[in-house]
Protein backbone atom coordinates (compact mmCIF):
# COMPACT_ATOMS: atom_id res chain seq x y z
CA UNK A 1 0.00 0.00 0.00
CA UNK A 2 2.56 2.52 0.90
CA UNK A 3 4.80 1.20 -1.64
CA UNK A 4 1.93 1.90 -3.99
CA UNK A 5 1.34 5.65 -2.96
CA UNK A 6 5.44 6.21 -3.21
CA UNK A 7 5.18 4.99 -6.63
CA UNK A 8 2.06 6.92 -7.62
CA UNK A 9 3.76 10.17 -6.29
CA UNK A 10 6.73 9.77 -7.55
CA UNK A 11 5.17 8.75 -11.27
CA UNK A 12 2.98 12.00 -10.67
CA UNK A 13 6.02 14.78 -10.14
CA UNK A 14 9.17 13.83 -11.76
CA UNK A 15 11.61 17.32 -11.21
CA UNK A 16 13.66 17.43 -14.06
CA UNK A 17 17.45 18.84 -14.52
CA UNK A 18 18.41 20.25 -17.61
CA UNK A 19 22.48 19.26 -18.27
CA UNK A 20 24.27 20.31 -21.78
CA UNK A 21 26.82 17.41 -22.17
CA UNK A 22 28.29 19.50 -24.66
CA UNK A 23 25.57 19.83 -27.59
CA UNK A 24 25.26 22.55 -30.35
CA UNK A 25 22.40 24.47 -28.18
CA UNK A 26 19.50 23.39 -31.24
CA UNK A 27 18.53 20.33 -28.24
CA UNK A 28 18.52 22.69 -25.29
CA UNK A 29 16.47 25.38 -27.60
CA UNK A 30 13.68 22.49 -27.85
CA UNK A 31 14.23 21.00 -24.61
CA UNK A 32 13.32 24.85 -22.93
CA UNK A 33 10.23 25.08 -25.82
CA UNK A 34 8.95 21.89 -24.19
CA UNK A 35 8.93 24.09 -21.04
CA UNK A 36 7.14 26.55 -22.36
CA UNK A 37 3.71 27.53 -21.89
CA UNK A 38 2.98 26.04 -25.14
CA UNK A 39 3.00 22.54 -23.76
CA UNK A 40 3.04 23.52 -20.48
CA UNK A 41 5.00 20.21 -19.04
CA UNK A 42 3.69 21.46 -15.57
CA UNK A 43 0.62 19.54 -16.57
CA UNK A 44 2.05 16.41 -15.10
CA UNK A 45 3.69 17.65 -12.28
CA UNK A 46 6.87 18.33 -14.75
CA UNK A 47 9.19 21.12 -12.82
CA UNK A 48 12.76 22.56 -13.93
CA UNK A 49 15.13 22.19 -11.24
CA UNK A 50 18.18 24.18 -11.18
CA UNK A 51 19.66 21.92 -8.33
CA UNK A 52 20.67 18.50 -9.53
CA UNK A 53 19.89 17.29 -5.34
CA UNK A 54 16.30 18.19 -6.31
CA UNK A 55 16.38 16.44 -9.38
CA UNK A 56 14.59 13.06 -10.18
CA UNK A 57 15.22 12.86 -14.30
CA UNK A 58 18.51 14.34 -15.67
CA UNK A 59 17.76 15.34 -19.25
CA UNK A 60 21.01 15.01 -21.18
CA UNK A 61 21.76 16.56 -24.51
CA UNK A 62 25.16 16.35 -26.73
CA UNK A 63 28.07 13.77 -27.18
CA UNK A 64 29.74 14.19 -23.73
CA UNK A 65 32.93 15.69 -25.24
CA UNK A 66 35.44 14.00 -22.88
CA UNK A 67 35.86 17.58 -20.61
CA UNK A 68 32.19 17.19 -19.06
CA UNK A 69 32.33 13.67 -18.83
CA UNK A 70 33.87 13.99 -15.32
CA UNK A 71 31.25 16.98 -14.39
CA UNK A 72 28.36 14.75 -15.66
CA UNK A 73 29.15 11.92 -13.47
CA UNK A 74 29.60 14.56 -10.37
CA UNK A 75 26.14 15.82 -11.63
CA UNK A 76 24.79 12.53 -11.76
CA UNK A 77 26.21 11.09 -8.36
CA UNK A 78 24.94 14.19 -6.64
CA UNK A 79 21.61 13.29 -7.38
CA UNK A 80 19.09 11.51 -5.12
CA UNK A 81 18.08 8.11 -5.23
CA UNK A 82 16.12 6.77 -7.57
CA UNK A 83 17.32 8.71 -10.28
CA UNK A 84 16.58 8.44 -13.94
CA UNK A 85 18.69 9.53 -17.24
CA UNK A 86 16.68 10.89 -20.69
CA UNK A 87 19.04 11.39 -23.25
CA UNK A 88 18.32 14.07 -25.50
CA UNK A 89 19.14 13.69 -29.56
CA UNK A 90 20.74 12.20 -31.52
CA UNK A 91 24.35 13.26 -30.16
CA UNK A 92 23.47 12.23 -26.67
CA UNK A 93 22.38 8.49 -27.97
CA UNK A 94 25.44 7.65 -30.07
CA UNK A 95 27.73 10.47 -30.85
CA UNK A 96 25.59 11.70 -33.88
CA UNK A 97 26.87 13.80 -35.98
CA UNK A 98 30.68 14.13 -33.69
CA UNK A 99 30.91 10.04 -33.78
CA UNK A 100 34.47 9.31 -34.57
CA UNK A 101 35.86 12.41 -33.13
CA UNK A 102 38.73 12.58 -31.14
CA UNK A 103 37.49 14.58 -28.60
CA UNK A 104 34.10 13.13 -27.62
CA UNK A 105 32.42 9.82 -25.54
CA UNK A 106 30.01 8.68 -27.84
CA UNK A 107 26.51 9.18 -25.81
CA UNK A 108 25.65 9.88 -22.62
CA UNK A 109 25.64 5.87 -21.58
CA UNK A 110 29.26 5.37 -21.79
CA UNK A 111 29.63 7.81 -18.92
CA UNK A 112 26.52 7.41 -16.60
CA UNK A 113 23.48 4.35 -17.28
CA UNK A 114 20.61 6.15 -19.45
CA UNK A 115 17.42 5.02 -18.95
CA UNK A 116 15.41 6.42 -22.08
CA UNK A 117 16.88 7.48 -25.58
CA UNK A 118 15.45 9.97 -27.21
CA UNK A 119 16.71 10.32 -31.02
CA UNK A 120 16.15 13.30 -33.59
CA UNK A 121 18.39 15.87 -34.76
CA UNK A 122 17.60 18.13 -33.13
CA UNK A 123 14.72 16.41 -31.33
CA UNK A 124 10.80 17.81 -31.87
CA UNK A 125 9.65 18.61 -27.96
CA UNK A 126 6.80 16.44 -28.71
CA UNK A 127 9.37 13.71 -28.93
CA UNK A 128 11.16 14.99 -25.37
CA UNK A 129 7.46 14.66 -24.01
CA UNK A 130 7.04 10.90 -25.51
CA UNK A 131 10.12 10.02 -24.73
CA UNK A 132 9.46 11.21 -20.71
CA UNK A 133 5.91 9.96 -20.69
CA UNK A 134 7.16 6.59 -21.82
CA UNK A 135 9.53 6.72 -18.77
CA UNK A 136 6.94 7.09 -16.58
CA UNK A 137 5.28 4.15 -18.27
CA UNK A 138 7.83 1.83 -17.30
CA UNK A 139 8.19 3.09 -14.15
CA UNK A 140 4.65 2.55 -13.51
CA UNK A 141 4.26 -0.93 -14.64
CA UNK A 142 7.78 -1.60 -12.92
CA UNK A 143 7.37 -3.62 -9.49
CA UNK A 144 7.79 -0.35 -6.71
CA UNK B 1 -11.34 15.69 29.00
CA UNK B 2 -9.32 19.38 28.73
CA UNK B 3 -6.02 17.72 27.88
CA UNK B 4 -8.13 15.03 24.77
CA UNK B 5 -9.60 18.85 23.76
CA UNK B 6 -5.83 20.25 23.78
CA UNK B 7 -5.00 17.55 21.72
CA UNK B 8 -7.19 17.35 19.48
CA UNK B 9 -6.54 21.34 18.49
CA UNK B 10 -2.98 20.55 18.05
CA UNK B 11 -3.10 17.52 16.25
CA UNK B 12 -6.23 17.97 14.18
CA UNK B 13 -8.09 21.23 13.54
CA UNK B 14 -6.34 24.71 13.61
CA UNK B 15 -2.86 22.24 14.29
CA UNK B 16 -1.08 19.65 12.19
CA UNK B 17 -3.18 18.12 9.94
CA UNK B 18 -5.93 20.86 8.97
CA UNK B 19 -2.64 22.95 8.13
CA UNK B 20 -0.63 20.51 6.29
CA UNK B 21 -4.18 19.74 4.11
CA UNK B 22 -5.29 22.96 3.72
CA UNK B 23 -1.90 24.49 2.88
CA UNK B 24 -1.12 21.70 0.21
CA UNK B 25 -4.69 22.77 -1.57
CA UNK B 26 -3.47 26.26 -1.24
CA UNK B 27 -0.14 25.97 -3.01
CA UNK B 28 -2.29 23.53 -5.47
CA UNK B 29 -3.99 27.15 -6.00
CA UNK B 30 -1.51 29.28 -5.76
CA UNK B 31 -0.03 27.56 -8.87
CA UNK B 32 -2.76 26.69 -10.65
CA UNK B 33 -3.98 30.71 -10.59
CA UNK B 34 0.15 31.18 -11.75
CA UNK B 35 -0.26 29.06 -14.77
CA UNK B 36 -3.41 30.57 -15.30
CA UNK B 37 -2.69 34.05 -16.17
CA UNK B 38 1.19 32.66 -17.66
CA UNK B 39 -1.58 31.20 -20.32
CA UNK B 40 -1.05 27.77 -19.38
CA UNK B 41 -3.12 24.90 -17.83
CA UNK B 42 -1.11 24.11 -14.40
CA UNK B 43 -1.52 20.73 -12.40
CA UNK B 44 -4.07 18.66 -14.04
CA UNK B 45 -3.59 15.46 -13.99
CA UNK B 46 -3.18 14.92 -10.50
CA UNK B 47 -6.63 14.34 -8.69
CA UNK B 48 -9.31 16.28 -10.30
CA UNK B 49 -7.65 19.12 -11.96
CA UNK B 50 -4.10 18.10 -10.33
CA UNK B 51 -5.37 19.29 -7.06
CA UNK B 52 -3.15 16.52 -5.49
CA UNK B 53 -0.03 18.19 -7.21
CA UNK B 54 1.61 19.21 -4.02
CA UNK B 55 0.78 16.22 -2.11
CA UNK B 56 2.46 13.87 -4.64
CA UNK B 57 5.63 16.44 -4.45
CA UNK B 58 6.08 16.37 -1.09
CA UNK B 59 5.51 12.65 -0.48
CA UNK B 60 7.68 11.78 -3.51
CA UNK B 61 10.32 14.02 -1.54
CA UNK B 62 9.79 12.00 2.07
CA UNK B 63 10.61 8.69 0.03
CA UNK B 64 13.65 9.66 -2.14
CA UNK B 65 17.56 8.91 -0.82
CA UNK B 66 18.58 11.92 1.96
CA UNK B 67 22.18 12.96 1.17
CA UNK B 68 24.54 14.51 3.77
CA UNK B 69 27.09 16.74 1.84
CA UNK B 70 30.30 15.85 3.55
CA UNK B 71 31.40 19.35 4.29
CA UNK B 72 28.52 20.06 6.07
CA UNK B 73 27.79 20.69 9.86
CA UNK B 74 25.65 17.53 10.36
CA UNK B 75 23.73 18.33 13.88
CA UNK B 76 22.43 21.89 11.86
CA UNK B 77 22.00 20.91 8.76
CA UNK B 78 19.71 17.85 10.42
CA UNK B 79 18.16 20.30 13.16
CA UNK B 80 16.60 23.59 10.26
CA UNK B 81 14.37 21.61 8.71
CA UNK B 82 12.78 20.29 11.67
CA UNK B 83 12.88 23.55 13.74
CA UNK B 84 11.42 25.79 10.82
CA UNK B 85 8.20 23.21 10.14
CA UNK B 86 8.05 23.54 13.99
CA UNK B 87 7.74 27.25 14.46
CA UNK B 88 5.01 27.52 11.92
CA UNK B 89 2.99 24.41 12.84
CA UNK B 90 2.81 26.99 16.54
CA UNK B 91 2.76 30.02 15.05
CA UNK B 92 -0.54 28.73 13.42
CA UNK B 93 -1.77 27.50 17.06
CA UNK B 94 -2.23 31.03 17.80
CA UNK B 95 -4.55 32.06 14.89
CA UNK B 96 -7.91 32.24 16.07
CA UNK B 97 -10.26 30.05 13.47
CA UNK B 98 -12.18 28.46 16.37
CA UNK B 99 -14.46 31.05 17.32
CA UNK B 100 -13.32 34.34 17.70
CA UNK B 101 -10.46 33.51 19.76
CA UNK B 102 -8.31 30.77 19.79
CA UNK B 103 -7.94 28.20 22.65
CA UNK B 104 -4.74 29.31 23.72
CA UNK B 105 -4.79 33.41 22.91
CA UNK B 106 -2.96 35.52 25.38
CA UNK B 107 -2.34 38.92 25.97
CA UNK B 108 0.65 39.65 23.42
CA UNK B 109 0.20 36.34 21.52
CA UNK B 110 0.87 38.78 18.26
CA UNK B 111 4.40 39.43 19.34
CA UNK B 112 4.98 35.42 19.97
CA UNK B 113 3.26 34.81 16.40
CA UNK B 114 5.37 38.01 14.38
CA UNK B 115 8.31 35.66 16.51
CA UNK B 116 7.51 32.52 15.66
CA UNK B 117 7.03 33.18 11.98
CA UNK B 118 10.52 35.56 11.94
CA UNK B 119 11.99 31.89 12.65
CA UNK B 120 11.80 29.84 9.50
CA UNK B 121 13.81 32.90 8.04
CA UNK B 122 16.79 32.46 9.90
CA UNK B 123 16.27 28.48 10.20
CA UNK B 124 17.07 28.64 6.39
CA UNK B 125 19.91 31.49 6.66
CA UNK B 126 21.26 28.52 9.09
CA UNK B 127 20.35 26.03 6.54
CA UNK B 128 22.33 27.61 3.43
CA UNK B 129 25.21 28.79 6.00
CA UNK B 130 25.74 25.02 7.48
CA UNK B 131 25.38 23.52 3.80
CA UNK B 132 28.75 25.17 3.21
CA UNK B 133 28.62 25.22 -0.61
CA UNK B 134 28.91 28.41 -2.26
CA UNK B 135 25.76 28.76 -4.21
CA UNK B 136 23.72 28.10 -0.71
CA UNK B 137 26.01 30.57 1.23
CA UNK B 138 25.01 33.28 -0.81
CA UNK B 139 21.86 32.36 -1.01
CA UNK B 140 21.95 32.15 3.16
CA UNK B 141 23.28 35.60 2.81
CA UNK B 142 20.63 37.08 0.80
CA UNK B 143 17.89 35.58 3.18
CA UNK B 144 19.30 37.65 5.86
CA UNK B 145 19.62 40.90 3.90
CA UNK B 146 16.60 40.54 3.07
CA UNK B 147 15.20 39.66 6.66
CA UNK B 148 16.40 43.64 7.73
CA UNK B 149 14.33 44.55 4.60
CA UNK B 150 10.88 43.41 4.93
CA UNK B 151 10.92 42.77 8.86
CA UNK B 152 10.33 46.45 10.25
CA UNK B 153 7.52 47.41 7.37
CA UNK B 154 6.25 44.17 8.35
CA UNK B 155 6.20 44.28 12.02
CA UNK B 156 5.05 48.03 11.67
CA UNK B 157 1.58 46.86 9.26
CA UNK B 158 0.73 44.39 12.07
CA UNK B 159 1.10 47.18 14.99
CA UNK B 160 -1.72 48.98 12.93
CA UNK B 161 -4.72 46.96 13.85
CA UNK B 162 -3.15 46.61 17.52
CA UNK B 163 -2.79 50.14 18.08
CA UNK B 164 -6.19 50.53 16.26
CA UNK B 165 -8.18 47.81 18.80
CA UNK B 166 -5.60 48.83 21.56
CA UNK B 167 -4.86 45.13 22.62
CA UNK B 168 -1.53 42.87 21.46
CA UNK B 169 -4.00 39.85 21.39
CA UNK B 170 -4.34 38.81 17.88
CA UNK B 171 -8.08 37.53 19.29
CA UNK B 172 -9.20 40.96 20.41
CA UNK B 173 -7.77 42.80 17.10
CA UNK B 174 -9.64 40.03 14.80
CA UNK B 175 -12.80 40.71 16.70
CA UNK B 176 -12.50 44.43 17.06
CA UNK B 177 -14.73 44.94 14.08
CA UNK B 178 -17.36 42.49 15.18
CA UNK B 179 -17.77 43.49 18.96
CA UNK B 180 -17.23 47.58 18.24
CA UNK B 181 -19.73 47.51 15.55
CA UNK B 182 -16.76 49.67 13.57
CA UNK B 183 -16.16 48.29 10.20
CA UNK B 184 -14.94 51.29 9.02
CA UNK B 185 -11.44 49.83 10.35
CA UNK B 186 -11.09 47.95 7.42
CA UNK B 187 -11.03 50.77 4.97
CA UNK B 188 -9.05 52.48 6.78
CA UNK B 189 -6.15 50.09 7.25
CA UNK B 190 -5.93 49.71 3.27
CA UNK B 191 -2.55 51.14 3.23
CA UNK B 192 -1.01 48.65 5.88
CA UNK B 193 -2.99 45.72 4.49
CA UNK B 194 -0.98 46.22 1.57
CA UNK B 195 2.38 46.77 3.29
CA UNK B 196 1.44 43.48 4.95
CA UNK B 197 1.04 41.97 1.60
CA UNK B 198 4.13 42.85 0.02
CA UNK B 199 6.36 41.70 3.12
CA UNK B 200 4.46 38.57 3.15
CA UNK B 201 4.87 37.91 -0.45
CA UNK B 202 9.34 38.45 0.67
CA UNK B 203 8.83 36.69 3.81
CA UNK B 204 7.74 33.60 1.81
CA UNK B 205 10.76 34.29 -0.77
CA UNK B 206 8.02 34.50 -4.10
CA UNK B 207 8.51 36.63 -6.75
CA UNK B 208 9.64 39.61 -7.22
CA UNK B 209 11.33 39.15 -3.85
CA UNK B 210 13.13 35.67 -4.61
CA UNK B 211 16.33 36.67 -5.20
CA UNK B 212 17.91 34.19 -2.17
CA UNK B 213 16.62 31.75 -4.53
CA UNK B 214 16.70 32.83 -7.70
CA UNK B 215 17.43 29.93 -9.88
CA UNK B 216 19.01 31.38 -12.81
CA UNK B 217 21.84 32.87 -10.24
CA UNK B 218 22.15 30.97 -7.44
CA UNK B 219 20.64 27.63 -8.26
CA UNK B 220 18.85 26.68 -5.36
CA UNK B 221 19.72 29.46 -3.07
CA UNK B 222 20.34 27.96 0.64
CA UNK B 223 18.13 24.90 -0.35
CA UNK B 224 21.08 23.52 -2.84
CA UNK B 225 22.45 20.72 -0.74
CA UNK B 226 19.05 19.73 0.51
CA UNK B 227 17.49 16.53 -1.15
CA UNK B 228 14.84 13.69 0.14
CA UNK B 229 12.88 14.64 3.09
CA UNK B 230 14.32 17.49 4.53
CA UNK B 231 14.12 19.41 0.93
CA UNK B 232 10.23 18.10 1.27
CA UNK B 233 9.98 19.50 4.92
CA UNK B 234 11.22 22.89 3.43
CA UNK B 235 8.48 22.85 1.02
CA UNK B 236 5.89 21.39 3.99
CA UNK B 237 7.22 24.81 5.82
CA UNK B 238 6.71 27.05 2.76
CA UNK B 239 2.74 26.15 2.31
CA UNK B 240 2.12 26.11 5.76
CA UNK B 241 4.03 30.06 6.49
CA UNK B 242 1.57 30.63 3.11
CA UNK B 243 -1.45 29.33 5.03
CA UNK B 244 -0.48 31.18 8.66
CA UNK B 245 0.83 34.42 6.88
CA UNK B 246 -2.54 34.95 5.05
CA UNK B 247 -4.75 33.44 7.58
CA UNK B 248 -2.77 35.92 9.82
CA UNK B 249 -3.09 39.06 7.46
CA UNK B 250 -6.99 38.07 7.08
CA UNK B 251 -7.60 38.03 10.94
CA UNK B 252 -5.62 41.62 11.68
CA UNK B 253 -6.94 43.68 8.42
CA UNK B 254 -10.11 41.71 6.72
CA UNK B 255 -12.26 41.16 9.89
CA UNK B 256 -11.46 37.96 11.23
CA UNK B 257 -13.13 34.86 11.31
CA UNK B 258 -16.58 35.80 13.57
CA UNK B 259 -19.60 34.33 13.70
CA UNK B 260 -19.89 30.81 15.18
CA UNK B 261 -18.02 27.61 14.40
CA UNK B 262 -19.33 27.00 11.03
CA UNK B 263 -19.16 30.97 9.53
CA UNK B 264 -16.13 31.27 10.93
CA UNK B 265 -14.25 28.31 9.35
CA UNK B 266 -15.94 29.32 5.94
CA UNK B 267 -14.83 33.10 6.64
CA UNK B 268 -11.29 30.93 7.39
CA UNK B 269 -11.16 29.61 3.76
CA UNK B 270 -13.08 32.41 2.03
CA UNK B 271 -10.57 35.35 3.93
CA UNK B 272 -7.28 32.94 3.35
CA UNK B 273 -7.78 32.53 -0.40
CA UNK B 274 -8.50 35.72 -1.24
CA UNK B 275 -5.36 37.29 0.28
CA UNK B 276 -3.78 34.35 -1.46
CA UNK B 277 -5.15 35.20 -4.78
CA UNK B 278 -3.86 38.38 -4.12
CA UNK B 279 -0.46 37.20 -3.09
CA UNK B 280 -0.36 35.11 -6.85
CA UNK B 281 -1.30 38.24 -8.53
CA UNK B 282 1.33 40.22 -7.49
CA UNK B 283 3.96 36.58 -8.36
CA UNK B 284 2.59 36.50 -11.73
CA UNK B 285 2.52 40.31 -12.68
CA UNK B 286 5.98 40.90 -11.26
CA UNK B 287 9.69 40.01 -11.94
CA UNK B 288 12.55 39.55 -9.81
CA UNK B 289 14.18 42.63 -8.39
CA UNK B 290 17.78 42.80 -6.99
CA UNK B 291 18.66 42.21 -3.49
CA UNK B 292 19.73 45.88 -2.95
CA UNK B 293 16.48 47.11 -4.78
CA UNK B 294 14.60 44.89 -2.52
CA UNK B 295 16.57 46.96 0.56
CA UNK B 296 15.90 50.22 -1.05
CA UNK B 297 12.23 49.46 -2.01
CA UNK B 298 11.20 48.19 1.69
CA UNK B 299 12.89 51.26 3.36
CA UNK B 300 11.69 53.85 1.29
CA UNK B 301 8.53 53.33 0.42
CA UNK B 302 7.09 50.47 3.04
CA UNK B 303 8.68 51.59 6.07
CA UNK B 304 7.19 55.09 5.33
CA UNK B 305 3.93 54.35 3.99
CA UNK B 306 3.31 51.95 7.15
CA UNK B 307 4.16 54.78 9.07
CA UNK B 308 2.21 57.07 7.53
CA UNK B 309 -0.67 54.64 8.08
CA UNK B 310 0.58 54.42 11.99
CA UNK B 311 -0.32 58.28 11.81
CA UNK B 312 -3.67 58.16 10.22
CA UNK B 313 -4.83 55.20 12.98
CA UNK B 314 -3.34 57.35 15.62
CA UNK B 315 -5.22 60.56 14.83
CA UNK B 316 -8.50 58.61 14.35
CA UNK B 317 -8.24 57.51 17.74
CA UNK B 318 -7.53 60.92 19.36
CA UNK B 319 -10.36 62.32 16.98
CA UNK B 320 -12.79 60.11 18.51
CA UNK B 321 -11.41 60.40 21.96
CA UNK B 322 -11.14 56.82 22.50
CA UNK B 323 -6.99 56.73 22.91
Amino acid sequence: MLKRLVKWARVKSPWILHFNSGACNACDIEILAALMPHYDLERFGILLKASPRHADVLICSGPVTKQVAKRLKRIYDQMPEPKFVVAVGACACSGGAFRGCYNVMEGVDQVIPVSAYVPGCPVKPEAIIDGVAKLLGKLQQSAA
Amino acid sequence: MDAIKVLIYIAIFPGFLFQSVFSTYLEWLDRKLYARMQNRLGPLYTGWNGILQPVADILKLFAKEDIVPASADKFMFNLMPVLSLASVFAAGLYLPIWHLTSYNSFEGDLIVVAYLLAIPSFALFLAGWFSVSPFSLIGATRVLTQLFAYEVPFFLALLTPAVMAGSWKIATISSYPWTSGSWWVIPVQLIAFGVALLTLQAKLERVPFDSPEAETEVVGGPLTEYSGKKLGMFRLQKDILLFVGSALVAALFLGGFGGGIILGCIQLVLKTIFVVILLSVVRAACARIRIDQIVTFSWKYLAPASLVQLLIVLLIKGWKGVA
